[in-house]
Order: structure tokens, then C-alpha cells, then sequence
């Protein structure tokens, strides 16, 4: 075990973040907005204890041990502290430090060491995914699934349980087939992340086609790599800067006025480019640029003329992403566009906005915890009776599907942008 | 040499489950001070339980090793009531957080006392209910550490603190022995054994479940936000309006240095150049309120406001009411520390001990801000430093005394609904006799006869020390 006296929280950044720590004043407001507090009720587990953590390390007062990895660890990165907090502690940027702290003084278990290894070396990449993933494809073509499941080990088992029926891909938006908008449009383009395009491409190319139909001229954009928002959340800080450098030469290629994922996550990460890359002198700017464009497919959409709607009687609940609410702030925006539907009843489910455990591979890593957070979710959403519970994030549409299912509920879990294209039909 | 020793550390496994026991020096590191930063002092263990039972339990345990022990309920506490003093266990309520029972008939909810105050309200107002006591901290603090503090809030003005809502009580005492106090009935007869619990910030034993009164929603709001060109102006409108027999249901005040800090973190339109702003709001039957709003608007306009506006609607109004109850973690925009004190003035006073406090400012040369319960003389003056810098902490410590000795000579109090904790400990003497003292303890000796539950708060005691991040004042009796 490693010891981290005296290490800056952020050694190869220096010291500086020892001084954001300051911006907590210890007030504790930010508990029952915290996930893991809300589950564990223990300080350590919240957002002021983590801080507390930091900053004692940061001072020497305690040891990089097990228990501070731990509770580091635990935390989800679902910034709903962030929206707690009065006095604007840059949480997100802490943690991230954390857990570099943690990724290069702190030796783990082997299965937790495989477990993140793994993650890291599959899912950024769409083609090794995809790779990975074809067997199971044939599996599932078959119906064979639950037999494959009854033989593999427990731990591959839980993983299964969160990946969707494989289905064949939706073909693609064909280049320049949009409803011919007008020339002075504005453009769009589309991050279709790593996950999101092997496992809920439809979102993509709905949200493509939603915005197409709302008169923006869709880009396309080359390539497309990770965003980058897995390794900054778990430690891996200096590729989470390569595939950020990778994405602001692409991004700004495409020339776009707005960017937008079907991924939450993605679109966090992005709007943070600037930063994340703010010691790259030769970067920042296009960082900052870039991240200035990171829009929300339901704010665009509001914004432009509603395309014609057609009645869809059913009662839908609004799940919050953790990282469109708390991260880019968008409450409101998906809301009103669901209610705009005729026929859209909107049921509002208590704690819409307390994360349901997925947040990007942390259900992998940590599966007790996604868990409880999991169960707690599907309670508030059958509570409300809803047919549809509706969502802008994958993940949280793997996580929540999986845990409905398991309690055979018949509650539809639907993408927004996938939901908006069922309605429009 | 702890008193925590394996063969307890196992006793008390058994009681309530290993998982409600921490016991390890990294993870009780977070538990050494509240939202009194300035004093710090980790336990030695750390126990969750989640019943009366297991309370009970655990605190026979350490009854029979003649353990200390101090109560915590989410540490949201800004003098330091749950800082573990003398204490080697700190017995944490937050695990305890049910909701036992709605009675919309009789208006009132029967809670353990780790619930949330906002999830009081939370569970009702679907009904149209709430229950009064809003402490800004009111989204994360306890029912328990409410209840132990006497806690207000903005509404204290129309509906009064803590003790006025409390009906009944279960106290675990620090022999494990439950006791019920109190009745569901309004009316009681012989001593006020709650309203001796209540603000006895956790010496009477701890808390386990409260019946607490619950209050109709008026029919409608009126919030009002007038524009002052200076403090002394502003706090002398107070005075008016109230004069003018309108009581307000929150009458806050809220100076230059907050009005920034709360902009820059909230954007809620307050006017950046103005000296003090009030947020003054109105509620009853909507028959009369414009009339009462007028009136207070006219109030305000005499008393020299330069601007006076109505909140549009409710989203604008809830906006008000988050800028106002987070300023206090706003000003963590402005530096890394603060120390707020919790002085009461008559209200009359108001624009004399604000120039106190600008001239305490300028003397010590600490910057402090000012957001409190204008409507009640509840002040909150907001003394900011860096805990960095022993001299600093040194100058607001003395600053926040100097502050409170001038509200004790306006005839005034030392806390209004924070607490005595330990940060004010030292000045109980400015305030009571050592009578008053004693008569306290002899009280205090009918719940805890051996000074077991959270000693060294509220009564000071002579010799007291502790050694502690900053210096600790002693109380000479």
C-alpha cells in the first residue's frame, strides 16, 4: 500500500487544486443530493466528506489507504452535488484529481484491477466492442442468451444483464438527405460516442434526423472517437487528453455552430474540453471553442418550428440524466418538449434527478452500490404508474431497463430522441 | 489512551451490526468538526444505529464503561454542537430516518429524529401542509439537530422556532433508559419537560423520534424585494413596517457583500449597487394581501427604498428563497473560511449594531457580511478569513466576540438559533450569572447526572480544555 503524504492532489498539475479545495465551506448542503450518502447515510460518502478526504491528504493528515481509495471509489461523478452546492466547488475537477491520486499510488485487488483494465481497453473503442460483441449477437439471434448465461461466472453474468437485446443497426442518415433547410441553418453535428454507436446507434441517428426535421443542416463528423469521459473518471487523466485533442481537431473541422450527443456524459465532457486541456497552451483555445458549442438535442429542438405532432395517448415519467441536469443544467428543456405531445401525460417520479447507478462504467466496477441505486430508481418510477419512462443517456437506459426487467415490469424504457421519433410516426 | 477498546468495539458490533461501526482513523477523520470549522477533533468510534432499540442499547453499553459520548445528526451545525469533545463515541442519528406516521386530521407527523427537515415537508405538501421551522440548512439538516438547537429560520418571525412545533419526544437518556415526553395532545399540564429537551443541543440525551406539528399552506404569497441605498437604512424600514402592524411571515435583510456573493452564484436580478436589499414576504387568504403589499411597498418607499418589486411568480419567488438560504455557502465564493455569528438584537437596535459590526470589520480587518432575520433582530453578521493563517482565525474569533458583547449590552442574546456549541461557550457568562449557571446544570443533572452526553457544550465549566486547531476560550466562573 501506498502512502500519499504531502503528495499534491494533482502532482503533475502542481499544487493548484490544493486552493479549490478552499472553495468548501463545510456546510454539508450537498448530502442528500449525493447518491452514495442518500444510500450509506455515512459522511465519508458524501461530497463534503470526500472534499474533507482531499483535503487531509492533501495535508498530511491522513494516508492514501484502503478506506480513502474506497470511499473515492464509491463516488459516481453524477455532479448532483455540484447543484447543491452554494458555493461553487468545482467537484467534478476535485474528484477527477482523486482519482489519478488513487489510479498512481494505490494498488488494487486483482478483480477490481481486471475489471477497470477491461473496461478501458474495450469500450472506448467501437470496433473492438463490436468485435466482442458479435458472438453474442448470434447468441441473441438464436435466443440463446439465457442459456449462455445459466454457464458464465457471476460477475460476466451481471455485466450481460445490462446490454440490450443486440439488434441489426438503423441504417445511417444518407449525407445531405435532410429536409433541405434553409441555407442560412444553422449546423449541427452529432457526437455519436463510443458506446452510444455499437450499443444505441438509433439515438444517434434519431437525434440526426429529429434535428434534420427541425430545419438544421446536420454535419457528419470524422472521425469519431471517445470523448474521453471514461478515463477521466477513473483515474486515466492523460489519455482522457488525447482522445479530448483527437475530438477538438475533428470537432472543429466540422465547422458546426452546436454540438450535440445522445450521450449525457459525452456532452459534459466535451463542454469541459476547455478545461481539461487548459495547461496546453497550443490546445486551450480550440478547447474552449469547441466546448463553447456543446448544446442539448431538447433546447434545440425547442428552439426551432415544431414539426407537425401527431396524437400519442400514453403517461410518460422524466428520468434526469445526471450529466445533462447537473452538468449542463438542462431541466426543463426535455419536459417541455414531451409535453408538447398530444396526449403526453407527464407523471413527475420522486427523485427524477438522484443518479440510477449507471454513471458511464460505474455499474461495472461497482455493482452494489449501482444496484441499490438501480432498485431505488425502478421503485420511484413504478410508483408513478407510468408507461414509458423516458431518458437522454444510454447508460441510464441500460441500467434502469435491466432492473425493470428483472422485476417484470412493464415499464418502456425510451431514449428522448428515440422516444420523439416513435411519437412523430 | 482510548477508552475504545476491541472487546466494546465488539459488544457494540453485535448490538447494531458491523456495518453500523467505524472505527478506523481515515474514515472518522470526517467527522471532527460540523459547520464549525475553526475546532476540530476526530472520535474514536462512530456509531450508526438505525432504531430506538439499538440506541438504547449501545448507550447502556457505554453507560456501564462511563463512556462519553456526543450526538450528530447530519453535522450541518455552525457552533460546533456535534464537535467531539471529551467524547470518545459520537452516536450519528442519520441512519435513523423514517417517517412513522401522518396524521392530517390532527396536523402532525410522528418522525425519527434523523429525518430530514425539508423531507417533512416533502412528505406532506402534496396535501397542502408544511411544517413551519426552515433553517437554511433545512434541505440536508435533522429533525434531531434541529430539535437540539432550537433551530429557526426566515419563517420564525410568523410561526416561531423549533420548541413552538414539537409536541412530543422520545429521549434515549445516557443510561439507555427511553423516557416519553410530552403528549400528542396541543395543551399540557405540569413542567415543560420537551421545551427543557429542546435547545438542550444533545446534554439531555439524544433524541430518537419527535411528533411534530404540522401548519396549512396559506392560501397565497406576497414576496416582496426592496432596494435600500445602505444598511441603516434598510434595517430602520424594518422597524416601520412592523410598526405599522403588518407582521410579515419573513422579513430578511441581506448587505452589500451578500448581495454580490449571492448574484454571482445564483443570478436572481438582486440590484448589484444597492447598499442592503429586504425580501419581505406576506402570506394569509388572498382577499387583502394586495392591499398589505401596498401597504409595505409604501412602508418601504418612505423609509427611503430606492427600489421595491414584487416576485412575478412562484418560480421567481423560489428563487428568492434559494439565494437567500444559500448565502451562506455563497460567500465560500468570497473565502476559503467563515465563521457566522447568531446574535440577537431588539429590532429597534438594528441600525446600531450594524455599525458595531462595519466598525469591528474595519478594526480587525476581516471583511463581514450581513444576511439574517431582520424581522426578529436575528443577526447573522458572516466573518470571512483563511484558516490558513492562525493570526486570521485569532482576529475573527475576537471579532465574533466583540460582536455578541454588544448584542448582550443592546439587551439582546448571544444566539438566536445556531447554538451555544462550544463557539460560544465563553460567552454564557456575559449573559447568565453563575447562578443561572448553576441552576442550568442542576437541570441538565435531571436528564444526564453524570455529564455523559455531549459534555462540554452549552454550560461552560471551569478547566474545561481541550486541545484544539485554534485556542479555545475558557469560561472563568
Amino acid at each position: 500500500m501506498a502512502t500519499a503524504s504531502l503528495i499534491p492532489l494533482n502532482p503533475a498539475r502542481g499544487v493548484s487544486d490544493y486552493d479549490l479545495l478552499f472553495d468548501c465551506v463545510h456546510c454539508g448542503l450537498c448530502a442528500e443530493a449525493c447518491p452514495t450518502y442518500v444510500v450509506t447515510r455515512c459522511e465519508m460518502d458524501s461530497p463534503r466528506g470526500r472534499i474533507y478526504l482531499m483535503k487531509s491528504l492533501a495535508e498530511g493528515r491522513i494516508d492514501l489507504d484502503d478506506d480513502a481509495a474506497r470511499h473515492f471509489d464509491l463516488c459516481l461523478g453524477c455532479r448532483g452535488c455540484e447543484t447543491a452546492c452554494p458555493s461553487g466547488v468545482h467537484y467534478g475537477r476535485l474528484i477527477a484529481g482523486a482519482r489519478s491520486l488513487v489510479e498512481q499510488n494505490h494498488r488494487r485487488g486483482f478483480v477490481d484491477r481486471f475489471k477497470r483494465r477491461a473496461v478501458g481497453a474495450i469500450f472506448p473503442y467501437p470496433h473492438r466492442l463490436r468485435v466482442l460483441l458479435a458472438p453474442l449477437k448470434l447468441v441473441d439471434r438464436l435466443g440463446l442468451r439465457p442459456a449462455l448465461r445459466a454457464v458464465l461466472p457471476r460477475m460476466i453474468d451481471d455485466w450481460l444483464d445490462l446490454l440490450p437485446p443486440l439488434e441489426p443497426d438503423l441504417r445511417p442518415l444518407a449525407r445531405g438527405a435532410t429536409i433541405a433547410p434553409r441555407t442560412d441553418a444553422p449546423t449541427v453535428v452529432v457526437h455519436r460516442g463510443c458506446v452510444a454507436q455499437v450499443l444505441a446507434n438509433s439515438e444517434n441517428l434519431n437525434s440526426e434526423r429529429l434535428l434534420a426535421a427541425a430545419g438544421y443542416r446536420v454535419v457528419q463528423l470524422e472521425p469519431t472517437s471517445c470523448c474521453g469521459a471514461l478515463d477521466l473518471h477513473s483515474g486515466n487523466g492523460s489519455r482522457a487528453r488525447d482522445f479530448a485533442r483527437a475530438n477538438v481537431r475533428a470537432l472543429k473541422n466540422s465547422g458546426a455552430d452546436a454540438i450535440v450527443s445522445a450521450a449525457s456524459g459525452c456532452s459534459v465532457a466535451i463542454a469541459e474540453y476547455g478545461d481539461l486541456l487548459r495547461d496546453e497552451p497550443q490546445f486551450v483555445e480550440a478547447a474552449r471553442a469547441v466546448s463553447s458549442k456543446v448544446r442539448d438535442l431538447s433546447s434545440l429542438l425547442l428552439d426551432a418550428p415544431a414539426g407537425p405532432k401527431h396524437e400519442f395517448r400514453c403517461r410518460v415519467t422524466y428520468h434526469d440524466a445526471c450529466h445533462l441536469v447537473h452538468g449542463l443544467g438542462v431541466r426543463e428543456a426535455p419536459r417541455k418538449l414531451l409535453a408538447s405531445i398530444p396526449g403526453v401525460t407527464i407523471v413527475e417520479m420522486t427523485e427524477s434527478d438522484l443518479c440510477c447507478g449507471s454513471a458511464g462504467s460505474y455499474n461495472l466496477t461497482e455493482p452494489a452500490m449501482a444496484r441499490d441505486l438501480a432498485r431505488r430508481k425502478a421503485d420511484n418510477i413504478v410508483a408513478t404508474g407510468a408507461d414509458y419512462v423516458v431518458l437522454a443517456n444510454p447508460g441510464c437506459e441500460f441500467q434502469i431497463a435491466a432492473e425493470l426487467s428483472r422485476r417484470g415490469s412493464n415499464v418502456k424504457v425510451v431514449h428522448l430522441a428515440d422516444f420523439l421519433a416513435m411519437a412523430s410516426q | 489512551m482510548s477508552a475504545i477498546d476491541r472487546k466494546l468495539l465488539d459488544e457494540l458490533g453485535e448490538i447494531i451490526g458491523a456495518g453500523g461501526i467505524v472505527s478506523r482513523a481515515t474514515e472518522l477523520k470526517v467527522y471532527e468538526c460540523d459547520g464549525w470549522t475553526v475546532e476540530k477533533r476526530a472520535p474514536d468510534v462512530l456509531i450508526l444505529p438505525r432504531s430506538t432499540a439499538q440506541l438504547s442499547a449501545v448507550l447502556a453499553a457505554l453507560h456501564r464503561r462511563g463512556i462519553a459520548f456526543v450526538p450528530r445528526g447530519a453535522g450541518t451545525g455552525l457552533s460546533g454542537g456535534c464537535l467531539s469533545l471529551n467524547a470518545p463515541a459520537m452516536i450519528c442519528t442519520s441512519k435513523m430516518n423514517r417517517i412513522l406516521e401522518i396524521d392530517f386530521d390532527n396536523r402532525r407527523v410522528e418522525a425519527e429524529s434523523g429525518v430530514v427537515n425539508l423531507h417533512v415537508t416533502n412528505a406532506v405538501k402534496s396535501r397542502g401542509y408544511f411544517y413551519a421551522p426552515d433553517p437554511s440548512s433545512q434541505v440536508a439538516c435533522t429533525i434531531g439537530g434541529n430539535i437540539a438547537e432550537n433551530s429557526g429560520g426566515p419563517h420564525t418571525l410568523k410561526y416561531g422556532v423549533t420548541t413552538n412545533h414539537v409536541l412530543a419526544l422520545e429521549v434515549v437518556l445516557p443510561d439507555g433508559e427511553v423516557v416519553e415526553l410530552g403528549g400528542p395532545a396541543e395543551e399540557r399540564c405540569g413542567y415543560d419537560l420537551v421545551g427543557a429537551v429542546v435547545g438542550a443541543e444533545g446534554t439531555a440525551g439524544i433524541v430518537t423520534r419527535a411528533t411534530l406539528k404540522l401548519m396549512r399552506e396559506p392560501e397565497n404569497h406576497r414576496t416582496i424585494l426592496a432596494a435600500f441605498p445602505d444598511a441603516d437604512t434598510a434595517t430602520r424600514a424594518v422597524s416601520m413596517i412592523i410598526a405599522s402592524g403588518i407582521v410579515p411571515a419573513a422579513l430578511e435583510m441581506m448587505d452589500q457583500l451578500i448581495i454580490r456573493a449571492v448574484e454571482e452564484a445564483f443570478n436572481v436580478g438582486l440590484p448589484l449597487d444597492a447598499g442592503a436589499v429586504l425580501i419581505i414576504e406576506l402570506e394569509g387568504l388572498e382577499a387583502g394581501l394586495t392591499s398589505y403589499a401596498d401597504e409595505v411597498a409604501k412602508t418601504a418607499s418612505l423609509a427611503g427604498a430606492s427600489s421595491v418589486r414584487l416576485a412575478r411568480d412562484e418560480a421567481e419567488r423560489a428563487l428568492l428563497w434559494k439565494a437567500r438560504k444559500r448565502a451562506f455557502g455563497a460567500v465560500g465564493r468570497l473565502a476559503p473560511n467563515y465563521a457566522t455569528q447568531d446574535g440577537v438584537v431588539p429590532r429597534t437596535c438594528l441600525p446600531r449594531i450594524l455599525r458595531v459590526i462595519a466598525d469591528v470589520s474595519r478594526r480587525y480587518e476581516l471583511r463581514i457580511g450581513n444576511v439574517f432575520h431582520a424581522g426578529d433582530g436575528n443577526l447573522h453578521p458572516i466573518i470571512l478569513y483563511d484558516e490558513r493563517e492562525p493570526d486570521q482565525v485569532r482576529r475573527a474569533i475576537d471579532a465574533g466576540r466583540e460582536i455578541l458583547k454588544a448584542c448582550i449590552e443592546m439587551g439582546g442574546s448571544l444566539t438566536g438559533e445556531h447554538g451555544i456549541g462550544v463557539e460560544k461557550i465563553g460567552e454564557m457568562p456575559l449573559m447568565f450569572s453563575p447562578d443561572d449557571l448553576r441552576v442550568m446544570t442542576e437541570l441538565r443533572h435531571v436528564f444526564d447526572p453524570m455529564e455523559r452526553s455531549n459534555p462540554g457544550k452549552v454550560i461552560p465549566q471551569p478547566g474545561a480544555c481541550v486541545e484544539v486547531a485554534a485556542p479555545r476560550r475558557q469560561a472563568p466562573i
